[in-house]
């Protein structure tokens, strides 16, 4: 965005909401109920998350100093609890390594603590300075395997199904070294086996990381680590699997060629355009975002510009982070949040149907609450369980500099944002949403899921420098129904599901996806907050090959699995 | 499209080719006067014809990629149209959805491919408006389509989108004729 854009947006939005200068910087209230639903607590400590997320240089004189890392919902031993994988960067001084964090599982035991098992499980991360981390079982074996995204070679790590791991990356042909970020698995060709898309970054070495020197003017004010312009954008990768072991790279068979060598960041899939097969969305940094159209065999068109959800309503590409897809307006249409920069809006493309999109950022009331925030991971969900979704954002600014001049757009660290769906327009509830959501830090990756499986959903945040946070959630919400859609007992939700409610006259869409938010995993069961429905009319599941499978009058509050044919 | 290519393209050539051929001395004697040596101030003259010249084909350029989407998505209007009479719903709709992201490769003066050289040029200093970027009346690195015609060629991208599935003629004869006159006033520039 450029400033003069950015100034203009700034006023308006600020004008919008009565007041004629930039917002001061966040101001905190007390933590507590109020009248507020929402109480989110951070457990971490307590609970055992304890390994800080190493980020590089303080000063971060390079953009992969202040990238952070993704983190992950995992239910890797299958005893039902979800666990939680965080991934980790390395410590710099000046132009020298200092420490090369060490990637976190932690075991969930089923009583709201966590052992750390990376060492017996054996998925530290092989030493790389660590992305993301995408969760999915690509093998068809019924473990979820971890693919961890670095800036170096990726790694995945198989599931050995005895609580091992071992990194098949190499034989697997997806190291693909560079500057990765976010994944996703999909089945793109309908032939029962995971592909993936990987999205790039910046091409760089570490000899340039470690030589890198702030060089961007900041508002006139202070020098900033430069980029991404005038650093070559890494291409992204598409690798089909062959049969579920090995994959082949297939970018630009499948019509994927990252032709506009963008900063990629983020990718979510998902059925866009309601015709049946999985199509992919990259959140690109700077650049237009691209929604890359399936015909249904795993050939894609990009299509993001005349659909509508590639640039903002005023034609311009932002500087995406983050992504999260869902049904926020319950018409049974998938709609799409970016996270984008500082000084720029989170954008809410609402889903028209047949693929289109409209900008809605300003009437939703999106724009106002993430102008000034450095927004990156994301999630559309009923975190009150009434009923609708609502959004949850991770922030945090790139540049510590800025401390110096907190009124421009406040600080370095920063409040996580919390916005409460209300018939369709979203209230900013941060302020009473519970000592969780007071917290100021520089986040990056977010992940949702329900690890005390109380049917409420519970947030992962990954922190600059910091521990992780994980924000139980403690608000007073509704009813809910949390579904498993799994092909083999114990396999896990199938990804490239789609679950479809009807209930209390309205329809409840949600979906199952490896790779979200900004380079995370969510939970990949599929929860609904209900609100005051304590029983579902229809839930129809529809299978990744277009068969259904139709329950009726399924009562709430409950985890129910759905099997295939069952 | 290609006219306008090839006729751009010798300036640039010709004036490269000074630069190379130039034999630029920097010795002079030590009692001249405090001159710009007239070597580098010919030389410099070039460069400047360079810099003229590959501005002017840079706008010749662009106006070549606008002119090579209008002319197809003009091809597939009339391609959805015959589709439509033939009675092949999918080809015209494919037709048409071929039209949008014509249209949408106008607004945005070509393809992601065309992207990624803007933004190299961004990443170097080139702003082909530069005062008129600070004025809003270019986005960053826009050359011919100006924010008010980027904004209706979208808009045009959208709606041809939108009417893919189930297109009319009437449909698709009032939304070109909104691109048309959108072209027409950046051509008039």
């Amino acid at each position: 965005m450029t400033l003069a854009r950015a100034a203009a947006l700034g006023l308006f939005l600020l004008l919008s909401h009565g007041c004629a200068r930039p917002a001061p910087p966040p101001t905190f209230a007390p933590p507590g109920r109020g009248d507020s639903r929402f109480r989110f607590v951070d457990v971490a400590g307590s609970a055992g998350i304890t390994r800080v997320v190493l980020s590089g240089r303080a000063t971060m004189d390079h953009l992969l100093d202040s990238g952070g890392t993704g983190a992950a919902f995992l239910d890797y031993d299958r005893d039902g609890n979800l666990d939680l994988y965080v991934v980790n960067a390395w410590r710099l001084e000046g132009n020298q390594v200092k420490e090369r964090g060490s990637n976190a599982l932690y075991r969930n035991r089923g009583d709201g603590t966590f052992e750390d098992v990376t060492e017996k499980a054996g998925v530290a991360g092989e030493g790389r300075w660590g992305a993301g981390a995408t969760v999915a079982d690509y093998d068809g074996d019924g473990w979820p395997d971890i693919l961890l995204t670095n800036f170096g070679p990726n790694v995945l790590y198989r599931n050995r199904g005895d609580g091992t791991f071992n990194d098949v990356a190499a034989r697997a042909g997806i190291e693909a070294p560079g500057w990765n970020t976010g994944a996703a698995f999909l089945d793109a060709d309908g032939d029962g086996d995971l592909d993936l898309y990987i999205a790039s970054y910046i091409d760089t070495t570490i000899a340039e990381v470690l030589q890198a020197t702030r060089s961007l003017p900041w508002h006139g004010l202070e020098l900033v680590a430069a980029g991404p312009f005038g650093m070559k954008g890494a291409p992204d990768h598409y690798f089909r699997s062959e049969g579920g072991e090995r994959f082949v790279e297939a970018t630009e068979e499948a019509g994927l060629t990252d032709r506009a060598l963008a900063y990629g960041f983020a990718v979510r899939a998902a059925d866009f355009d309601g015709d049946g097969d999985p199509d992919i969305y990259v959140a690109n940094d700077s650049d237009a975002n691209y929604l890359y159209r399936n015909d249904g065999h795993g050939r894609f068109d990009e299509v993001g510009v005349w659909s509508g959800c590639a640039l903002d309503a005023g034609g311009a590409a932002q500087a995406s982070m983050g992504v999260a897809a869902a049904d926020y307006d319950g018409d049974g249409i998938m709609d799409i949040l970016t996270t984008n920069f500082s000084e720029d809006t989170c954008t809410l493309y609402r889903g028209l149907g047949g693929g289109l999109f409209d900008d809605v950022s300003l009437p939703a009331g999106i724009a106002a609450a993430t102008f000034l925030p450095l927004s990156w991971g994301t999630a559309m969900a009923d975190f009150d369980n009434d009923g609708d979704l609502d959004i949850v954002i991770a922030n945090g600014h790139i540049y510590p500099q800025i401390d110096s001049h907190p009124e421009i757009v406040g600080t370095f660290a920063q409040r996580n944002l919390l916005l409460e769906n209300d018939g369709g327009i979203f209230r900013d509830v941060t302020g009473s949403a519970g000592p969780g959501f007071q917290l100021v830090q520089s986040s990056r990756g977010l992940a949702v899921g329900d690890y005390d499986n109380d049917g409420d959903l519970d947030i992962l945040i990954t922190n600059l420098n910091e521990r992780p946070d994980l924000l139980r959630n403690e608000s007073s919400g509704g009813s809910w129904l949390t579904v498993t859609p799994e092909v083999e007992p114990g396999h896990g939700p199938l990804i490239g599901t789609e679950v479809t409610l009807i209930a209390g006259g309205r329809t409840f869409t949600g979906d199952v996806a490896a790779g979200d938010s900004y380079v995370s995993t969510h939970d990949p069961r599929v929860h609904f907050g209900l609100g005051k429905i304590e029983s579902v009319e229809t839930l129809d599941v529809r299978w990744p090959d277009g068969t259904h499978t139709i329950r009726h009058t399924v009562p709430a509050r409950q985890f129910l699995v759905i099997r295939k044919g069952g | 499209m290609l006219r306008v290519v090839i006729r751009a393209a010798p300036t640039v050539m010709l004036a490269a080719a000074v630069l190379a051929s130039a034999n630029v001395s920097f010795a002079r004697a030590p009692d001249a006067p405090p001159a710009t040596p007239a070597e580098l101030s010919a030389t410099y003259g070039s460069i400047a014809d360079v810099i003229i010249a590959a501005k002017k084909a840079e706008a010749g350029i662009v106006s070549g990629i606008l002119e090579s989407s209008y002319g197809h998505a003009q091809g597939r209007i009339a391609a959805a149209k015959a589709a439509m009479k033939g009675g092949n719903a999918a080809g015209a709709t494919a037709a048409v959805e071929s039209v949008a992201s014509l249209v949408g490769q106008m607004a945005t003066e070509g393809d992601s491919s065309v992207a990624a050289i803007r933004k190299r040029l961004l990443d170097n200093g080139h702003h082909h408006h530069a005062k008129e970027e600070q004025q809003g009346i270019y986005d960053e690195g826009y050359v011919v389509v100006t924010k008010v015609a980027k904004m209706a060629l979208l808009a045009s991208s959208k709606a041809f989108g939108a009417m893919a599935k189930a297109p009319t003629e009437a449909g698709l004869d009032a939304e070109w004729a909104k691109v048309q006159a959108t072209y027409a006033s950046l051509k008039k520039k």
